[in-house]
């Protein structure tokens, strides 16, 4: 388990490097930047609007995805770029370990970049609403996305070097596009699974701002989108061991 | 082990073996990269040889479970590491491309091996790995400053700190100087007369002759020859090299040379003599004393690579 857990901090710091880091901080930050800038006169309806069409239009629907994005497919992908997978696979640990270590780096990493995130937006609603119970609700929401995009873009990474462009035209198309338009597709998005989360457990009020496409057809709840998150991780830990076990290793 | 009772007769087969490999063939789609290859390696080191693109790669990668066979099967201590991976805590690979973590310091990288491996006191365990290959002095650089030598050293450090009963090294010594690559050989050696079984690829014979007298050659994805490198210089005694010697008097150095009775033919341009022979150490000693008879500089002597593969074609077409 030592080795287990070496391996999934070191590939932690290692998809988290200083300008990648600093890059994605800056995306997490910029909703709450915008949600503190244009929200100073405004009146308490208002403000809520904003806050909430920043943090589903912005936080959970472009900077989560992102952010998981990027850590994600770089926790496998780096290491087959740089032709280091023989360094990792070839240990006495079992191909279903080294996908679950990765995978958990990769949600830690990203799940960290989108926490601070979502407490600079708790801090902007705070300041200027003088509310300040939205940041641990952005928090779950965000780890919650996170970890599902985690679990499928983990294996993405490996599966193909355009991994990146993959992840984005299923963010920005498939659940930007198509689930915004059709409410039954809304289940499998991830970051609306996160946003559900923080509409169950966030102050009052802010659920009556988010816009009905945003949800479709999720129900908000912070126990069935943590279900969701297990059973998808449970899943993509299962399919990266898969196919670290039955594909060449090239 | 996977050991027979009996002597094996086959040379490419060994008593004893802790690595064997049983009728295994591996495509990648239309392209055989190797065709039926059986073979065993035991204690000691062992050089499997052979020109680029011969297949030593695939057949490596396929022993470390890497990647799977198409047909056929491989066992390294008993078992097939790729579905038992408890077995890497006995074997490792030292990879051909770079594998390394550019950020890394070479101590951190040893470190790291050791740590994934399970190794019981991992810093101990890499400053003796750090000092076998006697990178102690840039132990604490960056991996990704280093020439490609010392990266193949640091390399060797990151297999070497399991302490390893089998280790296999895919052309372990590209890119290092003449000072390290014998100092690298006499580490392989010693590693082996341990007791520990050593494999060792490489296009080079020169190379390979210093580490081993047990050689497995490979050409086209199929097995050459295999056995005592002596008895394999003898099977291709009957087909000439082709040796390109670069001197700053060709003209005369061509000359001498097709009196020579190791020559078989000889040409030569404005740069050297290409010279075909049977017997490539004495055409070395031979161009050397004529040299220096005749006061010509030698600028270069090298086995062409293509001379090299019709020696193993031809061996292929024997067995």
């Amino acid at each position: 388990m030592t080795a287990v857990l070496r391996l999934a901090t070191t590939t932690a710091g290692q998809v988290l490097g200083l300008r990648r880091f600093l890059g994605l901080v800056a995306l997490a930050l910029l909703p709450a930047l915008i949600v503190y800038l244009s929200t100073g006169r405004a009146s308490d309806a208002s403000r809520l609007e904003t806050f909430a069409g920043i943090t589903v239009g912005f936080f959970f629907g472009i900077a989560v995805p992102v952010i998981a994005l990027v850590l994600s497919t770089a926790a496998l992908g780096d290491e087959r770029r740089d032709q280091t997978l023989s360094f990792i696979v070839l240990r006495p640990i079992s191909r279903f370990w080294i996908a679950a270590a990765k995978i958990l780096a990769a949600v830690t990493a990203a799940g960290g970049v989108a926490g601070i995130g979502a407490l600079g937006l708790g801090v902007a609603m705070g300041l200027r609403h003088g509310e300040w119970g939205y940041g641990i609700p952005l928090v779950v929401g965000a780890v919650v996305a996170t970890a599902v995009y985690g679990a499928a873009f983990v294996p993405l990474g490996y599966l193909t070097e355009r991994a990146t462009l993959a992840g984005l035209a299923f963010v920005f198309i498939l659940e930007g596009a198509v689930a915004g338009a059709i409410a039954a597709l809304a289940s499998v998005s991830p970051w609306r699974i996160g946003l559900s989360a923080f509409a169950a457990i966030s102050p009052r009020g802010v659920l009556a701002f988010i816009p009905s496409f945003a949800l479709g057809n999720v129900v908000p709840g912070v126990g069935g989108a943590i279900l969701k998150a297990v059973v998808v991780l449970a899943a993509g830990t299962w399919f990266t061991s898969w196919i670290l076990t039955n594909r060449d290793l090239v | 082990m996977t050991a027979p009772d009996t002597p094996p007769a086959d040379p490419a087969v060994v008593a004893g073996a802790t690595v064997a490999v049983n009728a295994v063939s591996k495509w990648f789609g239309q392209k055989v990269a190797v065709s039926n290859v059986t073979c065993s390696f035991g204690a000691g080191v062992t050089g499997l040889l052979g020109p680029n693109a011969a297949g030593k790669t695939t057949l490596l990668r396929m022993l470390t479970g890497l990647i799977l066979p198409s047909e056929g099967t491989i066992a390294v201590l008993g078992t097939n590491p790729r579905h038992h991976p408890a077995t890497y805590r006995k074997m490792a690979l030292v990879p051909e491309e770079n594998a390394v973590y550019a950020n890394l310091t070479a101590r951190a990288l040893v470190r790291y091996s050791a740590e994934l491996s399970g190794v019981a006191d991992p810093g101990a365990a890499a400053e003796r790995a750090i000092a076998a290959v006697e990178l102690d002095d840039a132990a604490d650089r960056s991996v990704g400053g280093f020439s490609k030598g010392m990266r193949q050293r640091a390399k060797v450090a990151a297999a070497l700190v399991i302490d390893p009963e089998v280790l296999i090294l895919d052309e372990p010594l590209n890119g290092t100087d003449p000072i390290q690559r014998l100092r690298l050989i006499a580490l392989f050696r010693r590693i082996g007369d341990e007791g520990r079984t050593v494999i060792v690829s490489s296009h080079v014979l020169q190379e390979v002759e210093r580490m081993t007298d047990r050689v497995i050659a490979m050409v086209d994805g199929k097995l050459a020859a295999a056995g005592d490198i002596t008895a394999i210089r003898g099977a291709m005694a009957d087909i000439p090299y082709r040796v390109k010697v670069e001197a700053d008097d060709p003209r005369r150095l061509a000359s001498a040379l097709v009196a020579s009775d190791t020559v078989r033919g000889v040409e030569f341009d404005d740069r050297g003599v290409r010279v075909e022979t049977t017997d490539l150490r004495s055409l070395g000693r031979r161009v050397t004393v004529m040299a220096a008879e005749l006061g010509i500089r030698l600028r270069a002597f090298r086995p062409e690579d293509d001379s090299l593969e019709s020696v193993f074609r031809y061996l292929v077409h024997r067995r």
